[in-house]
């Protein structure tokens, strides 16, 4: 309990002890630090109070930080709104279609969401490997050819961490950037700074580095780059939140695409785990398997009346239980699946975000199949999905298999793969910058027969067989085995499971 | 700054539909003296690569920007509107002192990054001929360490020195003239301001606060000198602080609920079973609605325990 408490509680942990690990701005001396060393209430002495300031003080000198670039770093970034609003969004496909390679391939490449792309980088570098892109195929002359755009998350969060600075233009692209490859507004500020190495005076009349455009604050930045969902060329602030967190976790992050075509499978383990019969290996059981337990495997259509189980010899459990079984079962597949209705367009349960551990290789324009699927929920206003938003969910991300040990290991992994499920996303719910991950998977629940374990090998594939699994469920077994009676003993010898008595059950008239 | 505290006058921005506050001095402010501790979000500039220690801005509740509308010491502005007409259609006397309190901010900060240079400078030559005399020069070695800091405070400050020039009290200029050594041809380090404080004048713009559904709990809790974060992380509505918590832990996770509201008794097992496995004993409220002779609804609060009999 102690420990949740504490875990729980570390978000809103002293900034004492921020100040004076990464000491920025101030240095405190250790004795000031208690870690964890909270009061239950205030008991009114000078002590808590000052305890109380000191940490106010702290964390009052921690933020009152201002964000400063080195001017060699090229950490520039302009805010063009509109530059790719009537852009195509399929251009790059178009262009690769015309300019032939047929028979090569395709790539595929991430969609670039290039009408929601507002930053335009001036160097490379701010961005690294795994943010921003660049539009490839464009006209020669075009301005700003090659240069490194910003989705809004993107540009905010490198804002934010004090990598980006974020510049209005007062000028167009076309000057800024012209086609020539050049920037322009680099230079002027270069210039700048000569002149006022020359004489220094010349800052009240002209101000030439502020000639294409001017610095804009972290405030500033929200108030361009935050907006309602689905606003084109901004983002939602619990979007964002959820962006940059995982970001500053380490995690690599793109935007999901925003149409809902599940993308390719990629995994081809094979899911079939459609029981053939095994093949008869002595005389004894090519004899059964004559009897009539053929409708074994597929779930037979029940008779308009009668029993469910029609009286007759019955040597397995399989053959009984496969008549019992009146509802269909979603059993899950690895096949790419169509949402069976298109989601409500208004439904928040969507793929937002794809994400990459930071140990997975990745690159902005060939990045792998994405280790998570995330979705982003807002703890206030949503309520729990509906199955069939749900079930849209799921189907909108790809199969994620179990492990294949998993799988192949019989009863015995039973629940490491109901745990894991055949394909899962994350919710990740927000409720005013605190954020909760949430795993949603699909559980298979229909592909653990749990009773192809009685029948030990008659009936069972023999994979199935093994494993110590299904020891729990004997016993609850044991009653009804021996209301069966008649034809008890018959599969002695095969008996798997020594402790159930019977092998053979009619059932009751 | 006490000076200024009387009349201050908290700007809150809405961005669509969310309240953040940008400036530290706004956020000190209410933390001090309204009991509103609300939740950082921003990363640090410091140390961007964790998730414990958060910066600006702060999100607001609906039910904090209200709180605070209603006591007459903040204003709404609709930040996004502000900025582009702003951005958009900038007379040149806006433009100037804009620019000019950037620069001011960048010459601050290469002062700083100037001092800190010759600091390190000397403290490598002190280890490298201790016996040898200080140079005069080197005058950065006998500042108090604190000096460094003074000036990212000026610095801060020097975004908002035309709203405050009552604050800016401080010895400024502190900080020696950078070494004589001819300076070397480089261009002051860019600055990226936190509040747009030196664009934007102190608007009076003031939109509505809307989704306050839980305002009267709210503000009673907050009236009895309780602080209130999010409670999602403990399952509740909120959670609640019998002071700063800075100090102490939470003691309640709290639910609002209406006055004639039929709560399941199986939410109350479920809230409270969840209240006692965290340490929190759960607090649930409503307020009476205002009928034709009382006006002022009443508010009740309960705590559920376990009785663990």
């Amino acid at each position: 309990m102690e420990e949740v408490e504490e875990a729980e509680d570390a978000p809103t942990a002293d900034f004492r002890l921020f100040a004076s690990t990464y000491s920025k701005t101030k240095n405190i001396s250790a004795q000031t630090i208690r870690k964890g060393g909270k009061d239950f209430e205030s008991h009114g002495t000078r002590a808590q109070a000052s305890a109380l300031d000191a940490s106010r003080e702290a964390m009052r000198d921690v933020l009152s930080y201002t964000r400063v670039h080195n001017p060699k770093s090229g950490s520039r970034g302009w805010y063009f709104p509109d530059w790719w609003r009537d852009w195509p969004e399929d251009w790059e496909e178009q262009q690769k279609s015309k300019g032939g390679k047929e028979g090569e391939e395709k790539e595929k490449i991430p969609p670039l969401h290039i009408r929601d792309r507002v930053v335009i980088l001036e160097h490379a570098s701010v961005a690294s490997q795994s943010l921003g892109r660049a539009a490839t195929g464009l006209p020669k002359d075009r301005p700003a050819k090659g240069r490194d755009w910003l989705l809004p998350e993107e540009a905010l969060y490198l804002v934010e961490r004090g990598s980006l600075d974020l510049w209005w233009p007062t000028r167009g692209v076309e000057e800024i950037f012209p086609a020539d490859g050049s920037v322009a507004a680099a230079a002027a500020a270069a210039a700048e700074a000569e002149g006022e190495q020359k004489g220094d005076g010349n800052e009240e009349d002209e101000d030439d580095e502020y000639k294409y455009g001017f610095p804009l604050s972290l405030q500033a930045a929200y108030a361009l780059l935050i907006g309602e969902d689905g606003e084109r060329g901004k983002v939602s602030l619990q979007k964002f939140q959820v962006f940059s967190h995982l970001k500053r976790a380490g995690y690599n992050v793109i935007r999901a695409p925003t149409t809902n075509l599940p993308p390719p499978v990629q995994d081809d383990t094979q899911l079939t785990t459609t029981t053939t019969p095994a093949k008869p290996k002595t005389v004894t059981e090519w004899l059964i398997s004559c009897l009539p337990q053929s409708k074994e495997s597929s779930p037979v259509d029940p008779p308009p009346y009668g029993p469910l189980v029609p009286p007759g010899l019955y040597r397995s459990y399989n053959t009984i239980y496969n008549h019992l079984s009146l509802r269909p079962q979603a059993s899950p597949t690895d096949q790419p699946r169509v949402p069976a209705q298109s989601p409500e367009t208004d439904s928040p349960f969507k793929i937002h975000y794809h994400i990459y551990k930071a140990s997975t290789h990745f690159t902005r324009t060939r990045p792998p199949p994405p280790d998570f699927y995330i979705s982003v929920i807002s703890a206030t206003s949503t309520t729990i999905p509906t199955l069939s938003e749900i079930s849209s969910l799921l189907a909108s991300a790809p199969a994620d298999l179990p492990k294949t040990e998993w799988l192949t290991g019989g009863p015995g992994r039973l629940y490491a793969r109901l745990k894991h499920g055949y394909r899962n996303v994350l919710l990740a719910v927000n409720d005013h910058g605190v954020i909760n991950y949430m795993r949603f998977a699909e559980g298979g629940f229909a592909r653990e027969e749990l009773f192809r374990g009685f029948d030990g090998r008659v009936s069972g594939e023999p994979r199935r067989g093994g494993g110590g699994g299904g020891g729990g469920k004997k016993s609850g077994n044991n009653g009804r085995g021996s209301r069966g009676g008649r034809g008890g003993g018959r599969g002695g010898g095969r008996d798997y499971y020594p402790d159930l008595p019977a092998k053979g059950v009619v059932a009751g008239r | 700054m006490a000076s200024t505290e009387d009349d201050r006058q908290v700007r809150i921005s809405k961005i669509a539909g969310r309240y953040l506050v940008f400036d530290i001095d706004d956020v000190t402010y209410i933390r001090r003296q309204h009991g509103i501790c609300a939740v950082f979000t921003g990363t640090m500039p410091q140390n961007p690569t964790q998730n414990v220690f958060l910066g600006l801005p702060l999100e607001l509740y609906a039910e904090d920007a209200k709180m605070l509308l209603d006591r007459k010491v903040a204003y709404i502005a609709d930040d996004p509107l502000e900025h582009l007409t702003r951005l958009k259609s900038m007379d040149d006397e806006t433009r100037k002192s804009y620019l000019q309190s950037i620069k001011t901010q960048r010459r601050t900060a290469q002062l700083v990054i100037d001092e800190a240079k010759a600091q390190s400078q000397a403290r490598h030559k002190d280890k490298r001929k201790p016996k040898q005399p200080q140079p005069p020069v080197v005058v950065p070695t006998e500042l108090p360490p604190a000096s460094v800091d003074d000036a990212a405070a000026v610095e801060q400050e020097g975004g908002e020195e035309f709203l405050f020039e009552s604050s800016s009290n401080k010895p400024v200029k502190t900080a020696p003239a950078p070494p004589q050594k001819p300076p070397v041809k480089e261009q002051l380090p860019a600055i990226t301001p936190t509040t747009s404080n030196a664009m934007i004048s102190t608007g009076t713009s003031n939109p509505d606060v809307e989704n306050h559904t839980a305002l009267p709990l709210y503000s009673y809790l907050n009236e009895r000198g309780y602080f209130i974060t999010p409670g999602l992380r403990f399952g509740g509505d909120f959670s609640v602080y019998p002071g700063d918590p800075f100090r102490y832990h939470a003691h309640y996770m709290a639910n609002s609920y209406g006055w004639d509201e039929k709560i399941p008794m199986l939410d109350l097992v479920t809230s409270g079973r969840l209240g006692t496995a965290v340490k929190k004993s759960f607090l649930m409220g409503g307020q009476k609605p205002a009928t034709d002779d009382s006006e002022a609804g009443e508010l009740r609060a309960f705590c559920i325990e376990w009785a663990g009999m």
